[in-house]
């Protein structure tokens, strides 16, 4: 039991509900009070110690029905798995049900192998061979009758048809072989392969060679009846394989794909992985939000101010009677967005807007601006629409011009200089490639005078800055601090960082 | 420390006792308190409002006979008004009344430093738990017999209120800078927190919690827990007005109606005297269940439909 709960916690973990070791030694504890008979007890009580969210529980739950069905069809008596296993096995279902009835004994019935004829000749290249027709015809039909004892191990072990010892050998082969290790779909077959060999595939598959081409009818309606359990078998190992991928390799493509898209440029994130890209945007924001919604409440809170109180009780002979506080002074500080929207950087300008206005619970004041030749300020379409519409909009409007960065700096400070002041941070995001046009660097300069923080964010490499028409070491001079940004998490980490400072 | 052995020898067991308390219960509910006095974990409960999650830390406490210490939280909340806090006036009170003492107790020391030396030697009366004034959280560790603790809304309190309480929830015990370490006398006490969820508990306090997450109740459960509270009510209008509350459940409202709403809005049916819900009653006892006039307003012209599916599915 102790390993298969292990498995199933790191499947959980997979599917992204956060578990600690602490929580692990919880769940075994719970196990050991509770213990594995009853299922739903067993799910209830798990359902405590290790999901600790909403969401988490809802992937808990599709987690537990996953893991556990496949449990029990490996562990449990056969009969319990009756209702489980294999659609297109009858004559499988057949003969485990006779070998209970029988006491299990080792013979393999006649009955048996015709059903299988009759349900499933599509194993049987050529099952239609006229009966009693001589070795040539490696499948010929040899009619019904008896059949001999198989001598591999794995045909014997098929003849028996003992359903839950077959699970267990298919789920220790599976160990064997590593398949928790499945990584992407086109995996699966390889799997499959690996665990037929190492449940012995080989020696049967020898053995139905030489029984099918012997004369003695016994010996060739062993070989079909075999080649038809081995076909089932190797239905049941896909089935499981299946259900391997979808447990451990799923989810891991998933955060896989997210790793991936966290560190690659946002300029080659293709558009169908956008949707995917919205939600990390949102999960970071929402981590971000949590970490700095708590600083917040800190900083509001005052301690006395010994001096000031001194000072100010002097008046009443030294007693002291009016406290002062260190009262913290909300900061009313404001953010000035300046996106770069035309052809290039407009897919940064895309994210860092859809991260700054995720961020609206701890960063309330933010106005966006865009430009590519001329600016205007786009806030008004945050406000009013949801943030994918409002950035297709602002892309509409503005990405047409070629880019002109003196322009756009007059531009600012003409519709919002006036606003910007010593609580004001100024984030611009472009790749100063101004088309050789006038640089501009005094209303550069003049923003950052002004304001209390320029922050300049490049989607360039930094060897690049200052190639061509780039004049990035020239308004290098008039920012607090440069940046390449160009992935998501350069992103997370500029914003992060714009949190502590403006609060 | 010593663990009380279990009241309870299984989970149905459990789910039982809180029956026969008039708290009817899902499985997951009676394993949570099961597992909580088994393995010695607080529980934190989350789900909407209304639905039953103070009920079950006083249920419990009555099952188990164990006095119900209750901390309500709020912004602002801190040790003084959670832990402990000095008898402030009490130490001022018996200073005056020891001043007399003190020249006894001095007589005979020559010197500033003789007289502080002889002071010490009487070590901090004044700081001991005679001066104590013990809060909810030190309360419940101070109970010899076992107690049940509910700190309630634990959302509403500040993130450092929170950690606060990792030590106590971890080890159950208190450390008091002038006193050291304070351990729960008795068997621990059984804790339950509760929150709505208006924001995010911290992982820490996660991870040392079972979490129980209670939702609205399917209509079965429903109907049982509105029989155990209101037994007087008509089986066939108890059947309506379930089914009524339920379908409302489904629609955008501000605030859909807990079973703490089912429950009023029943007694309320019964004090009228109602057989069976008609349009009518349903309109002008619309306000028992919905609390804001935008809901009420934006569901008074479904209602025929509403009562409709209702008398289907009852």
């Amino acid at each position: 039991m102790d390993a298969s709960l292990q498995r199933f916690i790191s499947a959980l973990r997979m599917a992204e509900v956060r578990i600690s070791p602490a929580e692990t030694l919880d769940a075994f504890r719970a196990v050991d009070r509770m213990g594995m008979e009853n299922r739903q007890q067993l799910k209830e009580s798990l359902a405590l110690v290790l999901p600790k969210t909403a969401e988490e529980k809802l992937a808990f739950d599709a987690c537990f029905d996953a893991f556990f069905r496949f449990e029990e069809f490996s562990e449990a008596p056969p009969d319990a798995s009756d209702g489980e296993s294999d659609e297109g096995a009858p004559s499988s279902e057949g003969e485990g049900s006779e070998g209970q009835g029988g006491g299990g004994d080792g013979q393999p019935q006649g009955q048996g192998s015709e059903s299988r004829k009759s349900d499933s000749p599509g194993g049987d290249p050529a099952g239609d061979g006229p009966p009693g027709d001589d070795g040539a015809d490696p499948f010929g039909d040899p009619g019904p009758g008896p059949v001999q004892d198989a001598q591999s191990a794995l045909g014997q072990q098929l003849q028996q048809g003992d359903r839950a010892a077959l699970a267990l050998a298919v789920s220790q082969a599976g160990e064997a072989v590593n398949v928790a290790g499945i990584k992407v779909f086109t995996q699966k077959g390889l799997y499959t392969r690996r665990i037929m060999d190492a449940l012995g595939q080989g020696a049967l598959q020898a053995e139905i060679g030489t029984l099918a081409t012997q004369a003695d009818a016994t010996a060739r309606r062993t070989a079909a009846q075999l080649s038809g359990l081995r076909e089932d078998l190797r239905e049941r190992v896909r089935d499981f394989v299946e259900r391997q991928f979808l447990l451990h390799a799923d989810a891991d493509g998933h955060r896989l794909r997210e790793a991936m898209l966290r560190h690659v440029k946002l300029s080659n994130v293709e558009h169908r992985n956008f949707s995917h890209l919205k939600r990390l945007v949102e999960k970071m924001a929402k981590r971000l939000i949590a970490a700095h919604s708590r600083r917040r409440k800190k900083m509001r809170r005052g301690q006395l101010h010994v001096s000031r109180t001194l000072r100010k009780n002097l008046r009443y002979d030294g007693e002291l009677i009016d406290l002062a506080w260190k009262a913290r002074k909300i900061d009313r500080s404001k953010v000035f967005a300046i996106c770069d929207v035309s052809g290039s950087v407009a897919t940064y300008a895309r994210f860092m807007l859809m991260f700054l206005y995720s961020l609206e619970a701890v960063l309330p004041r933010v106005r966006a601006f865009a430009f590519s030749s001329d600016l205007g300020e786009v806030t008004e379409n945050f406000q009013r629409m949801a943030i994918d519409d409002a950035i297709a909009t602002t892309l509409a409007d503005y990405s047409g011009g070629s880019t002109d960065y003196g322009q756009a700096f007059d531009d600012f400070l003409r519709v919002a200089g006036s606003a910007v002041n010593s609580q004001s941070t100024v984030i611009i995001l472009g790749d100063a490639r101004n088309n050789y046009g006038n640089p501009n660097t005094k209303a550069l300069r003049e923003i950052y005078d002004k304001a209390q923080r320029v922050i300049w964010l490049n989607p360039e490499p930094e060897r690049s800055w200052g190639s061509g028409d780039s004049e990035m070491p020239r308004y290098r001079a008039s920012c607090h601090q440069v940046n390449v940004c160009n992935a998501l998490n350069h992103l997370e980490r500029v914003i992060s960082d714009l949190l502590v400072a403006v609060r | 420390m010593s663990t009380a052995p279990t009241p309870f020898g299984s989970v149905a067991e459990v789910q039982a006792g809180l029956e026969s308390a008039n708290y009817i219960c899902s499985t997951q509910i009676a394993t949570a308190v099961y597992l909580a006095l088994e393995l010695d974990k607080p529980i934190l409960v989350e789900g909407p409002p209304g639905v039953g999650k103070t009920e079950l830390a006083k249920t419990t406490a009555a099952l188990l006979n164990h006095p119900l210490i209750r901390l309500q939280c709020y912004e602002g909340l801190d040790e003084a008004k959670a832990l402990y806090e000095w008898k402030y006036a009490k130490q001022l009170l018996y200073i005056q009344v020891l001043k007399e003492q003190l020249g006894d107790v001095l007589a005979g020391a020559k010197g500033l430093q003789a007289s502080l030396e002889r002071l010490h030697e009487f070590g901090d009366v004044f700081f001991s738990e005679d001066f104590l004034e013990p809060r909810p959280l030190l309360k419940a560790l101070q109970e010899e017999a076992g107690a049940v603790l509910l700190i309630d809304e634990i959302d509403k309190a500040d993130q450092e209120f929170e950690s606060m309480l990792l030590e106590l929830l971890s080890d159950f015990q208190v450390s008091i800078p002038e006193l050291g370490t304070l351990r729960a006398k008795g068997p621990r006490p059984l804790v339950f927190l509760t929150s709505n969820n208006t924001r995010e508990v911290s992982d820490a306090l996660k991870r040392r919690c079972l979490h129980l997450y209670i939702p609205f109740p399917e209509a079965p459960l429903e109907r049982a827990i509105v029989q155990a509270r209101v037994p007087e009510i008509p089986p066939a209008l108890e059947r309506e007005l379930v089914a009524f509350i339920q379908a409302l459940r489904e629609k955008d409202l501000k605030k859909v109606p807990a079973i703490s709403e089912t429950i009023d809005w029943a007694r309320t049916l019964l004090l009228l005297n109602a057989e069976q819900l008609d349009s009518q009653l349903v309109q002008d006892t619309l306000n028992v269940i919905l609390k804001f006039q935008d809901d009420i307003e934006a569901l008074t012209p479904e209602l025929p439909s509403l009562l409709a599916t209702a008398r289907k599915s009852a």
